[in-house]
């Protein structure tokens, strides 16, 4: 069973390859120039607007907080939905059981996500 | 085919071996950031044991409780840095040392 | 070949668990949290590689997710909001760093201790039970007696890992998912509490004035020590 995962392997090797091959060409082959348009971020002349290494906004954190756990919220989903038809096909009483659950689980976090509107915590400004 | 699979034994070390590092790193780090990724790396070890244990048993538990696991880690980050942020900007820096008295 | 092919298993489980090993150890040892962090991915994705060899596909799915996908994010917005960078050179390590090596190895080494050589070594799981689901429904059986009973009745087959998880975890774990989820929106709330206090966008996005002060600082030591 773990063979099916082989051509995934291969395909990580076979990027890694592709890319020490490029990059190993381009340092031996290519022409080496130094100059500071050329160490430049955008090497095309776009000056920059600001430094790359500034403090980020705590909306980001925010944002990406509620992420991972609208997150965990989906990865349970996804067992539930394979076993969903299933269990349609068993006696009415299991497939009410599966939906009802599940319904449970998406209201209580739904009351999460509608405190998190009423905080505002999805307004960028 | 016979897969030669690893022993339940191998995965037994490294998960020692990255539970040890773990701890160290909570102990001897002062940076707060990083003593919460040693945890997460700490909880990773146990998540591994937890899935060498259902393979080597055949039973799910152990995959269940790796998904239990999971999510309440993403709490605990969550949460984590929330008082790491509220803490930098009570005391300015990330250091453990910083935070020994309760009372901001 | 098929010798060759045989022992893949274990040769992925070496080489991945070596990068795990060392990339743990980098995550520890590195200064600059941003390098922590993005050990620390390399450490969640070679522990999900891990899971695929003990047939456990649809764990090693929601790792990379959640772990590799919103976690590190997560962290990683952290630092650079921390901007740990433009603090001053500090010491890495606490004041007892010998004690805490001493501790992690002798805690590494009672567990080496615990996994005794001979006990846990034949991998003898056997995996097509973890791709097993199992239904039961009332069946009625007709006893010898001529009698009719009700009985549960069993059936098992194969399908696939996240399938024989969502039946056990439905079924079996109906009381922790729920609470899994009551825990969730404890964990929203926390956060959102404890992380939403408003500062000024100027305090947001400039340098905070202690670093200035302490720059300032250094640079009057620095005119006195070069006085001298």
């Amino acid at each position: 069973m773990t063979y099916s995962f082989v051509p995934i392997l291969l395909m990580i090797l076979a990027a890694a390859i592709l890319g020490a091959v490029f990059l190993g060409l381009n340092t031996i082959i290519g022409k080496k120039q130094r100059n500071p348009s050329k160490l430049a971020p955008y090497e095309s002349g776009v000056p920059l607007l600001d430094e790359s290494r500034k403090r980020v906004n705590v909306k980001f954190y925010q944002i990406a907080m509620l992420f991972i756990l609208f997150d965990i919220e989906a990865a349970f989903l996804y067992p539930w939905a394979v076993i969903y038809r299933n269990a349609t096909l068993t006696p009415a009483g299991i497939s009410w059981f599966v939906f009802g659950e599940m319904l449970v689980f998406v209201l209580l976090l739904g009351i999460g996500y509608i405190y998190v509107w009423k905080k505002r915590a999805f307004d960028w400004t | 085919m016979i897969e030669v699979a690893p022993s339940t034994a191998a995965y037994l070390m490294l998960s020692a071996t990255l539970f040890s590092i773990g701890l160290v790193g909570v102990v001897i780090r002062r940076n707060m950031i990083t003593v919460l990724m040693s945890i997460e790396l700490m909880l990773n070890a146990v998540n591994i044991n937890l899935i060498a244990f259902s393979h080597r048993l055949s039973s799910l538990e152990g995959q269940i409780f790796v998904i239990f696991i999971i999510a309440i880690a993403a709490g605990e980050a969550a949460v984590g840095l929330a008082i790491i942020i509220q803490l930098y900007r009570l005391k300015s820096s990330v250091n453990v040392d910083e935070a020994k008295v309760l009372n901001g | 070949m098929e010798a060759l092919t045989s022992g893949m298993p274990f040769l992925v489980f070496l080489i991945i668990g070596t990068i795990a090993v060392a990339a743990s150890i980098l995550v520890v040892a590195m200064r600059n949290p941003v390098h922590s962090a993005l050990f620390l991915l390399l450490t969640f994705l070679c522990v999900a590689v891990l899971f695929v060899l003990k047939a456990a596909e649809f764990v090693a799915a929601v790792q990379v997710l959640v772990y590799a996908g919103g976690i590190m994010v997560l962290f990683l917005f952290v630092v650079m909001l921390i901007n740990v960078r433009s603090l001053p050179e500090e010491r890495v390590m606490s004041a007892f760093w010998k004690g805490g090596l001493a501790v992690g190895l002798g805690l590494f080494i009672l567990f080496a201790g615990v996994v005794r050589p001979g006990v846990y070594h034949e991998p003898k799981g056997n995996e097509r039970d973890l791709r097993t689901q199992t239904t039961y429904r009332m069946r009625k059986v007709r006893n010898a007696d001529g009698t009719v009973t009700e009985r549960r009745v069993g059936r098992s087959r194969v399908v696939g890992n996240s399938e024989a998880i969502g039946m056990v975890l439905y079924r079996d774990y109906l009381v922790p998912f729920e609470v899994a989820s009551l825990f969730l929106l404890v964990a929203m709330i926390g956060a959102i509490v404890i992380g939403k206090r408003e500062l000024l966008a100027e305090e947001e996005e400039s340098t905070p004035q202690f670093i200035l002060d302490r720059a300032e600082k250094e640079k009057e030591v620095k005119e006195v020590v070069n006085g001298r």
